[in-house]
């Protein structure tokens, strides 16, 4: 292999710069086009590309080099109640000891693991944290985490249950277990990954040195959730790096933990195939053993498995020798295979997380039925096609939204039943778990009371159903209140206020006679959330104040106080009162870890309140990440195309809009978009998502797209009568014509906008200043350049106004001062232009952190660069113009006019 | 040399071998190197056998020591750091090796049971070779090299690379993944093929 020349390395250093910079996605498409434009570029970027893909497999230079301090560990030592034995294992995660317990009171043996990892203030928190979660994983065929610790001298150790055993292909071989053998040890592993999965641990690094096969014949998982234990903290959302950081085995590693995709339990599944396959053959599933790290990669990435049937009976000694140790002959193992076993592992393998197996617990039925010789659940693809075709037939709202709204609730309950496993008060634990069993028996008995084979069902039907349910009289007044929020939270979720408050006042009225705090804590904020979304703000503050008022302060009403405070936050926000929004979501944050659960989906709450809280105080870049969060969470529970999601991505590429994030904020837009339409079709799309990618893609200059997004939207708002976003749909429509050059055309559309805002809003409404504003911008295309600068003088005053009446509209003040610089300068009123300028930078110096862009930046430095210019202070003029391009460059691409442009200025190479 | 006599004062030698004196490069490694060695020893027998001391601290204590007494011209903290991690880089180097020669058959015993354990720990082959590949970076792009010497050998992270460099964050991770991209290729390019 050639070497790297040093020069060569510093030409393609900037373009490796960018290449990293970006999400797979986008780096293909630049490598595709810049493989035309130079060929012998773009190769050898593929090359160090790849290159990358390795290391960070790899985890090349992760772990540190032992340091002059010799060995820190010595026999005899005490790690909390443990004192060492000696030595078993040493390698890459640090040492491994046998230790005994000092005081003898067990004589249980252990295994203490030193990791070398560096843990920082903050980290060590987090580690004992997700320890403490994972020791509460308690299952005979998983090796029990006993404690987390980090030792005086700031290092993390793991006490582990010390196994005694072999790796379970090596315990299979040895015995000459046959098939069926293999096949019922293997359901022993399933069925403690699925008692992991129902906490929602996943183990990330399932293969055979981590299942192993005691003396007694018993399986044992080793380092479940460890993977993720070892995670960086802040490497989440680096696209630098593979999610999930850990130390990988490429031959047992999921694709998506090689493509930097979501992790989920579907990728235990795989993992689980590939064991599954390699127990049955002997052989891995991508074929050729004993690959390096890169090719394996790609191989587990690119090419599909090859049949088990086929590797089995193939020709050859080794094929004879892996027979033999099965107790059988290649072409006897062969016809064993073909058929259901085979269709058994092309389901567990798929590339696709979602086309395989849903559950371990599914891939556990099929091998039973297998080993029954009972007709298989999986059929080689023909399923999630038939499901397609379904949901295809039956766009309206259709059950599937349902059954996602009840695997939500099936969630929670998954969430709840760990209260008795976990360490808290035994009666919290048994209340919650009333109330799933209520709440669960009510699920079971709408849905497949409701379900006739085959045929559609709305969700209207169903929640219609369950409140009839509801109405009878049921034995305990308790669970009559639950079942009453439970029906009356999901009409809110359905935006269904006025049959939601029905329920909910009377849960509430109800409740009020109940003995358990917790029970009356959320009626009262259940119904507050409904109020305040129907506009009664006053009283659902009250009843917010009520409800979290009445809560004692025992952990074990943590949830509860989350519950409420998430929904305070909400009505904070509605009220305009951001900071106290800000406060509650905060509050409800430190709630819900202070209750000791681990609930993704419960995270995924707080980090949507806390997102909605940022942007109402104009937090921009803080909503951003929560909404990143949250997205990311939801993605990772395997529920990244629900509505939900959808929503939230909406939310997110908003703000990423207001930030000046237009490419960023396109790319999460698309995805909103894609999601609606798979989920319920093209027609149902929102008009809002619509309209908000058009503006994103307006100010992408991609304006065919854009104007077509726009139009769509805007007809889709007409036909359901949504006046906002309808009126915003013009906005996007003038700024489209306007860049087009189309200047009467957008006249029109401000003029078709302006007396419904008349009619709806109040004066001096911050709508009115973009209203001024982009009639400013038409005047100044027109050369009316008087009247420009009378009108945005308008948006500026408004703005301001606004900004100091604490309204929103300090967000959009620096960009009309960036207008107008433009237009004094035109005017040549340079002084004024400069001032303009100058302090409209100075406004977005606080809104992004160091390290971010944003184009409205770029263009107030665009501006300032004109203006120096013409002051004739040249080289300000050039440092102003290289921060635009900087600006452009990262938040338009290279490719946008503005960037080429600003460059031109810069004098920089394009 | 003048300036690179025993009796010059360090910063003087400092301020040399930043002007690119090799002489002077030559003696502030050595001076360095001695001092490194001396403070982990001192740490080791006040901390006892099971203290595992850090490098960062190590190196932060030795700045300490060496800026109190050297006065107001010794540099400052991040042009300090910036050249002591390729001192301690030596100093881990040496000892990886010291230990491979203390240890019969070289390479560490992985006596497996149960327990997992991974291979991939750098041993006193591997830093070698890192080393080297890292004087030859050092040539290509000298930023890089030093963020590899500040994080892996020195254990620095991103935060407190960036806040020294006055950079962000952000560049440094990148410039740590370009690092690791020719290190990584300059390392198999040397295996056999």
């Amino acid at each position: 292999m050639a070497r790297l020349d040093p020069d060569r390395w510093r030409t393609i250093s900037a373009d490796l710069d960018r290449a990293l910079d970006m999400d797979d996605a986008m780096r293909a498409a630049w490598l595709a086009g810049l493989r035309d434009r130079d060929p012998e570029l773009a190769s050898e970027l593929q090359l160090l590309l790849d290159e990358h893909r390795a290391v960070v497999l790899e985890r090349f230079l992760e772990a540190p080099p032992a340091t002059p301090a010799g060995p820190p560990v010595a026999a005899g030592q005490a790690i909390g109640p443990y004192r060492l034995i000696e030595p078993i294992g040493e390698g890459g995660m640090g040492s491994v000891w046998l230790a005994e317990r000092q005081d003898g009171r067990f004589d249980r043996r252990v295994a203490v693991k030193f990791l070398s990892v560096a843990l920082a203030g903050r980290g060590e928190q987090r580690f004992r944290r997700e320890g403490a979660i994972l020791a509460r994983l308690s299952h005979p065929h998983i090796a029990q985490l006993i404690d987390a610790g980090v030792s005086e001298t700031h290092q993390p150790y793991l006490i582990l249950e010390h196994v005694d055993g072999e790796h379970i292909d090596a315990y299979c071989d040895r015995r000459r277990l046959d098939i069926a053998a293999r096949i019922a040890l293997f359901l022993d592993v399933l069925a403690a990954v699925d008692h992991a999965h129902a906490m929602l641990i996943v183990h990330r690094d399932l293969k055979p040195s981590n299942v192993l096969v005691t003396g007694d014949g018993g399986v044992k998982l080793l380092d479940f959730g460890v993977a993720k234990l070892l995670e960086d903290e802040g490497r989440a959302g680096a696209m630098l790096t593979v999610e999930g950081g850990a130390a990988l085995t490429p031959e047992y590693a999921a694709p998506e933990q090689l493509t930097a995709g979501p992790i989920t339990t579907a990728t235990d599944v795989y993992s689980l195939g590939v064991l599954l396959y390699v127990l049955l053959s002997g052989r891995h599933p991508s074929g050729a053993p004993r690959r390096s790290p890169a090719e394996m990669v790609k191989a587990v990435v690119d090419s599909d498995s090859r049949r088990l049937s086929d590797v089995v009976g193939a020709d050859g000694e080794e094929s004879a020798a892996h027979a033999d140790r099965r107790g059988t002959a290649p072409d006897k193992l062969r016809r064993l295979a073909r058929g259901d076993l085979d269709t058994i592992l092309a389901r567990a393998l798929k590339k696709e997380p979602a086309q395989r197996y849903s559950s371990v617990t599914a891939l556990a039925g099929d091998l039973r039925r297998y080993l029954r010789h009972e007709p298989i659940a999986a059929r080689p693809d023909t399923l999630a096609y038939r499901a397609g075709k379904f949901v295809r037939r039956n766009r309206a709202p259709v059950a599937l939204g349902v059954l996602a709204l009840v695997a939500s609730i099936g969630g929670v309950i998954g969430t709840l039943l760990q209260a008795r496993t976990a360490r808290i008060e035994r009666d919290f634990a048994l209340r919650q778990l009333a109330r799933a069993e209520t709440i669960n028996d009510l699920n079971t008995f709408v849905l497949s009371d409701a379900a006739p084979a085959g045929q559609a069902f709305t969700v209207d039907d169903l929640l219609a159903r369950a409140e009839r349910v509801v109405g009878d009289e049921h034995g305990d007044p308790a669970d009559h209140v639950e079942l009453l929020l439970s029906v009356g939270r999901q009409y809110t979720v359905q935006e269904e206020y006025a049959k939601a408050r029905r329920l909910l006042e009377t849960a509430h009225t109800q409740s009020l006679a109940l003995a358990d705090p917790s029970t009356r804590a959320r009626a009262a904020c259940a119904l507050a959330q409904t109020l305040g979304m129907s506009g009664d703000l006053p009283r659902a503050e009250a009843l917010f104040h009520e409800g979290l008022g009445d809560l004692p302060q025992a952990t074990q009403y943590s949830l509860d106080r989350a519950f409420c405070l998430e929904r305070g936050s909400e009505i904070a926000r509605n009220t305009g009162a951001a900071q106290d929004a800000i406060a509650r979501a905060e509050a409800a944050q430190r709630a819900l870890a202070a209750s000791g659960f681990q609930s993704a989906l419960l995270d995924v709450d707080t980090a949507v309140a806390l997102a909605g809280a940022y942007r109402t105080a104009g937090r921009l870049e803080d909503a951003s990440a929560a909404f990143e969060r949250a997205s990311n969470r939801l993605t990772t529970l395997g529920r990244g195309d629900t509505e939900r999601a959808g929503t939230i991505l909406n939310n997110w590429g908003v703000t990423l809009w207001q930030l000046g994030r237009p490419l960023e904020s396109a790319r999460v837009l698309a995805r909103a978009i894609a999601i609606s339409r798979d989920q319920r079709g093209e027609e149902s799309v929102s008009p809002m998502v619509l309209i908000n990618y058009a503006r994103s893609l307006a100010d992408m200059r991609r304006l065919d797209e854009a104007a077509d997004y726009a139009e769509r939207g805007a007809a889709r708002a007409q036909q359901g009568g949504n006046q906002v976003a309808l009126g915003q749909s013009f906005f996007v429509r003038a700024t489209i014509d306007r860049f087009k050059g189309d200047f009467a055309g957008a006249l029109r559309m401000l003029d078709a906008v302006e007396p419904e805002l008349r009619r709806s809003l109040p004066e001096g409404h911050i709508a009115f200043a973009t209203l001024a504003d982009q009639r400013a911008l038409v005047a100044q295309a027109n050369g009316e350049l008087a009247h420009a600068l009378e009108l945005e003088n308008r948006a500026v005053g408004i703005a301001e106004a606004s900004g100091r009446a604490g309204h929103e509209g300090g967000d959009y003040l620096r960009v009309y001062l960036a207008h107008r610089s433009e237009i004094q300068l035109a005017l040549h009123r340079v002084d004024e232009a400069a001032a303009d300028a100058a302090r409209a930078i100075e406004m977005m110096a606080s809104l992004g952190r160091p390290g971010s862009f944003a184009s409205t930046r770029g263009f107030a430095y665009l501006a300032l660069g004109r203006a120096r210019e013409a002051q004739g202070r040249r080289r300000e003029a050039i440092a102003a113009f290289r921060s635009a391009a900087g600006e452009f460059e990262h938040t338009l691409g290279a490719e946008h006019e503005e960037t080429r442009a600003a460059k031109k200025l810069a004098a920089l190479p394009d | 040399m003048e300036v690179a006599s025993l009796s010059a004062s360090l910063s003087s030698i400092f301020v040399a071998a930043e002007h690119g004196d090799a002489a002077a490069d030559q003696a502030l490694f050595g001076r360095l190197y001695a001092e490194l060695h001396r403070l982990a020893q001192r740490e080791l027998a006040r901390r006892g056998a099971f203290a595992t001391i850090g490098v960062t601290t190590l190196l932060h204590e030795a700045y300490l020591d060496m800026a109190t007494s050297e006065g107001p011209k010794f540099p400052d903290r991040p042009r300090f750091m910036a050249y002591t991690a390729r001192v301690m880089r030596g100093l881990i180097i040496d000892h990886a090796r010291s230990r491979r020669a203390s240890k019969r058959g070289g390479e560490f015993e992985i006596t497996s049971i149960g327990t997992e354990v991974r291979e991939n720990v750098p041993d006193a082959r591997m830093l070698t070779a890192v080393g080297d590949a890292l004087d030859e970076l050092a040539r290509a792009d000298a930023t890089l090299a030093e963020v590899v010497d500040l994080k892996f050998f020195c254990g620095f992270s991103f935060a407190e690379i960036a806040a020294m460099r006055g950079i962000s964050e952000r560049t440094v991770q990148r410039q740590w993944e370009k690092a690791r991209i020719y290190l990584h290729h300059s390392l198999r390019a040397d295996l056999p093929a």
